[in-house]
């Protein structure tokens, strides 16, 4: 302890150098700029960063881009909640409360509980990786296959609690998801997928475009083209600071949102987009009055919100503690200390106490910037809405293009994001949810992979699932998620019957 | 860094399109088939960097990632030959052709549509295995497969990537029988190994030096002709007597067909003068990838070479359920 | 957005999710058609055809459920599409976008997108047009293109 408190020290020591501090600020706010813009998320903005970093000295270039990291973690939030537009694929769970939130005039208080959350599940986060990271590492470690396998089925039974609307079309909607997923090249056995000859498919579809086009172009195509604007309401001065109320009600889910997100952050894997939608349904299970979620409930962003940030902390605990890279994100950032001679690896902490400790100490610095930038900018983020909507949707439009291009410099993403805008518009008119297809997206490449592979590795035995303890564990725990899922649709349906007789169904 | 830039862009905005002047009059992109961060990334970069210096025109690095590198390769292989788009390219170059011949796809390119300027580097890959796997040199680890067939299971970067393509080699020349399961990139690869789920991987040396010394995995043998320098102790496929078991990941610049042949000599002399720049020289070590020239005939040579055995590979695995 | 729009009596009609749900089946069946071509191979080895094969049943399964279940849900007819026709155009107008990027450049095609979708189809009065379109076309293209180094699209003609 005493150890870690003498590191932590050193660590501040670099951190709080002025060329240090300089840089941990440029990066901050460039990541939060980058994080608002729809389609563009953190790994493009370190990717399109890391060359200029090359330049520089490792320790100032880690702690950079690990700014541009979380401050876009930050920063995908804001356009979430003020336009329904997801800055980053993590932020779509927020997307759904956050804008409700805003159309009811509280769009202050949701993106000051966002980045209140965020930063206590990033301090957490960094409390976690300063104390826990050759532990946890070596945890992580285990993940193989089969463990994946369970893992992602457990985040299928989720699903089941995140339905606003009918459970089936939920499902129906997972399922369109997951068959998204398919698209591309089979890692397996190299077959390429309903790919219609377009070679850039192979890479299968990017959840970028779809989370973009489905959440955000849907919502404009919904909204410009009626001929009275929807209204959004004004906040006025006082609105902006989120009440007792809903402070209250914040601290359960950014205190589980933490812990959850640091802990799936571990996991090597597309981690971030996953805790959000945990979170997101977890919170959801856990309200008293369910029925608020999907229609403005704080929970429903302090949750994800919290969840994703945690995540992002926990990402570099595998690569600090063991140099694998366990998402693209980490993968640039070890490039970007690699080419400065420093091979990441088991030995990194021991041989290199500056950088770690630098970089540990500089995350709790970016943590005070980034929530001291965002709170009094809510003010004016909150004014972005007073600019008529027939000016700022093709604004929209026009930074929603350019940021789903710029990713990959592919056009096919463009494409991806206006089909998928054109589609989520046709699927909202017949109320299904958006939320589970994204989430299929991203588990269904995942899920298969590790499914096949788990059976690649045990040559068709089953029984590999029931071998390894944590696998076990997590099957069991999904199980019994779904059964839990399953009682109240039974009983729900009993009660609609009932209603039935005399009224309409509760939904379309 | 940032001067760089600016210059840069104070030449793109200063320079007239005359397509007529001598070459280079403009910008020339360089197409980088991989993310920021990969090998090519990281080799393309301060290569360009060095080139800009004897071209006296900026080179911009264009990442068109996607398929494994297949979207970036065709898209330099289909575009316009006029000396103004390069191509990094590593050695699954000459994989992607034959898959497709496999799968009856039309090719997205041929081989023919690229030629050379230069070879960059080339690093053997190494045959990384677990410590738990009871196995000390290489002659062991053939013994137990031949002992255990079909038993010891080995990650890849994928179906007909690269690392799998090389341990490929080394399976069919010895004739023993492993288990593959393909991940998706080499980082999974290298943390499922790391992890204990699969015994072995062919590593490129830098993605796996920091973990041999710190003793979490074991170095057996190399892919090269030669030893590694970094690596004397490793022996080679070859000393041990599989004479077909040569394997590089390279790294080279290649430009579409057609490209003028004053383009190509001004390129071929400027890596010739880059690869000998001290920065360059100096980031190539941090990396710890050697720098291996070649000039574009004898990389010519040395291409042909490496892709005939590649396809041979490829081919003998074939479509992987007609295997079975 | 649930209550019913009322209908004259005895008039029948399909049904929103007995559409949808019909929709997903045929949906459902041409990803199953689709997917011939690739082996299913078997539960102990699943090919690249398994996991589309299983999730066309399933997503036709659920059509069906849905379409089943959906006779009480609102009519087709009575979901209505005001905003359609706008939202058409405007997706139009950015698939127009989209195609023209590559050829003439991203500040112009980002600059006529936004003459089009505030001066046509919002009718704003001309100079806050020109202002907005023009300068969030340069603006934008300085930060993403010249700061962070984005290889936009450039025109033929250099611009």
């Amino acid at each position: 302890m005493v150890e870690t408190f003498q590191n932590l020290l050193l660590g501040f020591s670099i951190a709080l150098s002025p060329s240090i501090l300089v840089y941990a600020f440029a990066g901050c706010i460039i990541g939060t700029l980058v994080g608002m813009m729809p389609g563009l998320g953190p790994l493009a903005g370190i990717s399109l960063l890391l060359p200029a970093t090359f330049g520089l000295n490792p320790i100032i270039a880690i702690v950079l881009l690990s700014g541009v990291y979380y401050g876009a973690m930050y920063g995908g939030s804001t356009t979430s909640i003020l336009v329904r537009i997801p800055g980053e694929a993590a932020s779509v769970m927020t997307c759904i409360d956050g804008y409700e939130m805003t159309k009811n005039g509280r769009a202050g208080p949701a993106l000051a509980i966002a980045a209140i959350g965020s930063f206590i599940a990033g301090t957490v986060g960094v409390i976690g990786l300063m104390l826990l990271a050759p532990t946890l590492a070596e945890f992580a470690l285990r993940f193989g296959p089969p463990e994946y396998t369970a893992l992602l089925m457990m985040g299928l039974f989720i699903l089941a609690y995140m339905s606003s609307g009918s459970t089936i079309k939920t499902l129906a909607s997972a399922g369109l998801g997951l068959l998204l997923g398919m698209i591309g090249i089979d890692v397996m056995s190299g077959y390429t997928r309903f790919s219609f000859d377009v070679v850039e498919l192979g890479d299968g579809v990017g959840i970028v475009p779809v989370a973009v086009g489905l959440f955000g172009i849907s919502e404009i195509l919904l909204t410009a083209g009626q001929a009275a604007a929807v209204k959004v309401q004004r906040p006025r001065l006082r609105d902006l600071i989120p009440s007792r109320e809903e402070f209250r009600l914040s601290v359960g889910p950014i205190a589980r949102g933490s812990l959850l997100g640091f802990m799936i952050g571990i996991i090597p894997g597309s981690a971030h987009i996953i805790s959000s939608f945990v979170s997101y349904g977890m919170e959801r299970r856990l309200a008293k009055d369910p029925e608020r979620f999907g229609k403005g409930a704080i929970e429903g962003v302090a949750g994800p919100e919290s969840a994703n940030n945690a995540a992002a902390s926990g990402a570099f605990v595998p690569m600090m503690a063991l140099g694998i890279p366990t998402s693209p994100v980490t993968a640039v950032m070890i490039a970007a200390i690699m080419v400065h001679g420093i091979s990441p690896g088991p030995l990194l902490i021991s041989q290199q106490p500056e950088l770690f400790w630098g970089f540990v100490a500089s995350m709790y610095v970016g943590n005070v910037v980034l929530l001291i930038l965002n709170l009094p900018m809510v003010g004016l983020f909150v004014n972005l809405l007073r600019i008529p909507y027939s000016y700022l949707y093709p604004c929209i439009l026009a930074f929603c293009i350019l940021g789903t291009y710029s990713v990959a410099n592919s056009m096919l993403d463009v494409w991806m994001m206006l089909i998928m805008g054109g589609i989520g518009y046709i699927l909202r008119k017949f109320h299904y949810d958006l939320a589970p297809i994204a989430l299929g997206l991203v588990l269904a490449p995942m899920l298969e992979l590790s499914l096949r592979q788990s059976l690649a590795m045990s040559a068709g035995d089953y029984g590999i699932f029931l071998e390894r303890p944590i696998a076990t564990t997590m099957f069991a725990l999904g199980l019994l998620l779904f059964l839990l899922a399953i009682k109240p649709l039974i009983f729900k349906r009993g009660k609609d019957w009932r209603k039935d007789v005399g009224l309409e169904g509760e939904q379309g | 860094m940032l001067r760089i830039a600016l210059a840069a862009f104070a030449l793109i905005a200063a320079a007239p399109v005359h397509a007529q002047e001598a070459y280079p009059s403009r910008t020339i992109t360089m197409i980088v088939p991989f993310p920021p961060g990969g090998v090519a990334d990281l080799t393309g970069r301060p290569i360009a960097a060095a080139m800009e210096k004897v071209l006296k025109q900026p080179i911009a690095p264009v990442n068109r990632s996607g398929a494994g590198g297949k979207v970036g390769y065709a898209a330099a292989a289909n575009s316009k030959a006029d000396g103004y788009t390069i191509l990094i390219a590593l050695s699954s170059v000459s994989i992607f052709p034959e898959v497709d011949a496999i799968f009856n796809l039309k090719p997205a390119y041929t081989l023919d549509q690229l030629v050379p300027i230069a070879l960059i580097s080339a690093d053997p890959t190494i045959l990384v295995v677990h410590p738990s796997l009871p196995v000390k040199s290489a002659k062991d680890f053939i013994a137990l497969a031949k002992k255990q067939p079909n038993e010891i299971a080995f990650s890849s970067s994928g179906l007909y990537g690269t690392l799998h393509v090389a341990m490929e080699m080394v399976v069919q020349s010895a004739g023993i029988k492993l288990r593959h399961v393909p991940f998706a990139g080499g980082g999974p690869a290298i943390a499922a190994l790391l992890g204990g789920h699969v015994m072995a991987l062919s590593s490129g040396p830098a993605a796996a030096v920091a973990h041999l010394r710190s003793g979490k995995l074991r170095a057996l043998a190399a892919w090269g002709d030669k030893r590694l320098a970094a690596m004397p102790e490793l022996p080679t496929w070859k000393e041990l007597g599989y004479k077909d078991v040569e394997f590089y990941i390279w790294a080279g610049l290649l430009a579409p067909k057609d490209t003028p042949d004053g383009a190509i000599k001004a390129l071929r002399s400027a890596a010739r003068t880059a690869v000998g720049d001290a920065e360059f020289k100096r980031v190539m070590a941090k990396l710890e990838t050697p720098i291996n020239y070649l000039d574009a005939p004898e990389f010519k040579k040395f291409w042909d070479r490496d892709a005939e055995r590649l396809v041979r590979t490829v081919r003998r695995i074939g479509k992987i359920e007609a295997a079975k | 957005m649930t209550e019913q729009t009322p209908q004259a009596p005895g008039k029948r009609g399909l049904k929103s999710d007995q559409f949808s749900g019909l929709m997903l089946v045929a949906f459902a069946l041409y990803v199953a058609w689709e997917n011939r071509a690739y082996p299913v191979g078997s539960l102990q080895e699943p090919g690249p055809g398994y996991m589309p094969l299983l999730l066309a049943i399933f997503i036709g399964v659920m059509g069906l459920l849905i379409a089943l279940g959906g006779g009480k849900s609102q009519r087709l007819t009575a979901i209505t599409w005001p905003e359609a026709t706008r939202a058409i155009v405007i997706l139009l107008a950015c698939g127009v976008g989209a195609f023209a990027l590559e050829r003439i450049g991203y500040r112009l095609t980002v600059i006529a997108l936004l003459i089009f979708f505030l001066g046509v189809l919002e009718r704003r009065r001309p100079l806050p047009v020109a202002l907005v379109s023009i300068g969030f076309g340069f603006i934008s293209y300085y930060i993403v293109g010249d700061l962070l180094h984005v290889p936009l699209p450039r025109s033929p003609w250099g611009f």
